[in-house]
């Protein structure tokens, strides 16, 4: 049985690297590579709601990611690797700046301070034009390079987002399945008792938010090098909702629901191009639905169907 | 000094508006414990209700007005018996939930009305002077009517049975069941009036501005820093903010610019969140 399921595994990750390869799709190779992006992303909103603290400043720290990584190729002239690897050092950098101030407050009123958060950050990035270019953002960020070659296939651009997403996925995989991961689900069931067993709740949920910053960052840092160019309106936060919306939709009790959540709801803009008012419409209907009938996202649904099929 | 007296004049009429809104939001939030995301959507609403009333079907103005009012509460009654109801008390997930509802009512419009910012026909107009201060007609009206509306809306908190009973829910639901008041029926009392208030904002100010899916949005945003100023769930909290906000803005806006005055109101909203999140006026029920 498990060296099946080890076989299938393999068989997975080969046809998912190998694809792209094979059909030379520039269409869907985008749509692969964004949902990718959207997955890292929405896996780290999965570790804030996983200590039920919903932010809405998600967006935000993906635009200081990708501002970040702009800046420190453009201005300061670094390669790329720098510029992306502080892109997740700067995002988790300003997590753990304001973590110990926003994670004193829980429930509604975190949720509204990271919303006025990413407001300020946004309005920062517009206000601020000699350096973050205003409205209109910077153009032409710098392509990504590694060891000197430049990645302008798509193809390799989404073998990067494949990578990081897989890395994000595992990541937190492990996390859960580990102590911390046990620690992480009391931190929202009950508090103290966290506590009362000597947990230091507020480091733990340090860690969590500078992690998710980070992730965040870094998916900032591929978006810039991605599109070549950042502007404030991307990071909103919208964006922040569009990642609820993948979580609930796939379901926030297993990283595995959030990959489903982004694998089913970001090519669905290309889907609907011509018409993005139906797109947002059906983003909104489904949302009511789920939380409405199956709280527990696709991941749950399927957990359910399983469950009734060992019963029997 | 007669600049600041003109600042002050279109900061109250604004901040009026903001009071209208703010009242709505926060009525909701003090009892059913809901963040309503989608009270700009309220808004927008009415201004599209007064649209299709007065200016395609030529209905008199202030009827028009009644009526979006009316209507925007009917559909908010709506929303709370079917989506929310189940919400109350269960903050994040109602949370999440406005949102939804928010995100499909712009949607919806967008698709019904087009995206693009329609004008309709101003019901006054002229500029009345009084001791060197001018004033539009138009925003004088928004201004006595929503005078006209909060005053209405304070007596009925203060003696009418059900406004009593509303504010018996906000203190203690519990403790009000056991008086004998049926709380579901205050959640949607609450919630229609919530809603109401805000579609008569926005009914009332569709004359003045453009009419758009996304014109809810600014309004929105307001109304979240006036009830934060305030404090979340408290009413006379929300007029004092309501007023602040104006009144700082129209100033801010004068001298400096609107995105200043926006970050410096959001600034002062992580700022109270942080350390006074009960609001200004010290009590959060």
């Amino acid at each position: 049985m498990n060296t099946w399921k080890i076989l299938a595994g393999l068989v997975l990750a080969v046809a998912l690297i190998v694809w792209p390869f094979v059909i030379e799709n520039r269409f869907l190779i985008h749509i692969a590579t964004m949902v990718c992006m959207y997955a890292l992303l929405a896996l780290s909103m999965n570790l804030m709601l996983r200590i039920g603290q919903l932010s809405l400043a998600h967006g935000a720290l993906m635009g200081i990611g990708a501002y970040t990584s702009a800046l420190v190729m453009m201005s300061l002239g670094f390669p790329f690797v720098v510029g992306f690897l502080l892109s997740g050092v700067v995002g988790g950098l300003v997590s753990l700046i304001i973590g110990p101030i926003l994670l004193r407050i829980r429930g509604v009123y975190f949720v509204l301070l990271t919303f006025a958060f990413g407001e300020i950050v946004i309005l920062t990035f517009i206000e601020w034009v000699d350096v973050f270019g205003g409205v209109n953002g910077i153009f032409g960020v710098p392509r990504a390079q590694i060891f000197g070659y430049v990645i302008k296939d798509r193809s390799l651009s989404y073998l990067m987002a494949l990578a990081m997403a897989a890395g994000g996925f595992f990541l937190l995989r492990a996390l859960y399945r580990s102590e911390f991961g046990a620690i992480m689900e009391t931190l929202e069931d009950d508090e103290e008792l966290a506590r009362s067993l000597g947990v230091n709740a507020m480091a733990y949920r340090l860690a969590v938010f500078v992690l998710s910053g980070a992730m965040a960052g870094f998916a900032g840092g591929f978006y810039a090098s991605y599109f070549t160019f950042v502007s404030p309106g991307a990071f909103n936060f919208w964006t922040a909702v569009n990642l609820i919306v993948i979580n609930v939709l796939g379901g926030i009790a297993s990283p595995v629901g959030v990959i489903l959540g982004a694998l089913i709801l970001v090519p669905l803009p290309e889907l609907f191009r011509d018409a993005v008012q139906y797109q947002v419409l059906f983003y909104g209907l489904a949302l009511i639905v789920f939380l409405k009938f199956m709280p527990d996202g696709l991941y749950g649904l399927i957990g359910k169907m399983r469950g009734k099929r060992d019963d029997r | 000094m007669q600049l600041l007296i003109q600042i002050l004049m279109n900061g109250l009429m604004m901040g009026l508006v903001y009071i209208m809104m703010a009242l709505g939001f926060t009525l909701i939030f003090g009892i059913m414990r809901i963040v309503n995301f989608a009270h700009g959507e309220f808004y927008m609403l009415g201004a599209m209700a007064v649209m299709i009333l007065f200016s395609t079907l030529g209905i008199n103005y202030f009827v028009a007005v009644l009526l979006a009012a009316l209507l925007v509460a009917v559909i908010g009654m709506v929303i709370e018996r079917l989506l929310l109801r189940q919400f109350v008390g269960r903050e994040l997930n109602g949370m999440i939930m406005t949102l939804a509802i928010a995100i499909t009512l712009k949607a919806g419009a967008t698709i019904i009305f087009g995206p693009q910012e329609m004008s309709i026909p101003r019901p006054v107009s002229g500029v009345t002077e009084i001791a060197g201060i001018l004033i539009p007609n138009d925003r004088m009206l928004v201004g006595a009517i929503a005078i006209a509306i909060l005053v209405l809306f304070y007596f009925f908190l203060r003696y009418a049975r059900a406004g009593l009973a509303m504010r018996a829910v906000a203190q203690d639901w519990e403790a009000a069941a056991l008086q004998g008041i049926r709380p579901q029926r205050i959640y949607l009392l609450s919630f229609g009036i919530g809603c109401a208030l805000a579609g008569l904002a926005g009914a009332l100010m569709a004359p003045i501005y453009t009419v758009s899916p996304f014109i809810g949005d600014v309004p929105m945003l307001k109304a979240f820093i006036v009830v934060i100023l305030g404090g979340l769930g408290s009413l006379p909290g929300a007029v004092v903010g309501g007023l602040l906000l104006g009144v700082v803005e129209a100033g801010v806006a004068t001298f400096i610019n609107t995105t200043v005055a926006t970050m410096i109101s959001f600034a002062l909203v992580v700022v109270i969140l942080l350390f006074r999140p009960a609001g200004l006026m010290g009590q959060s029920r």
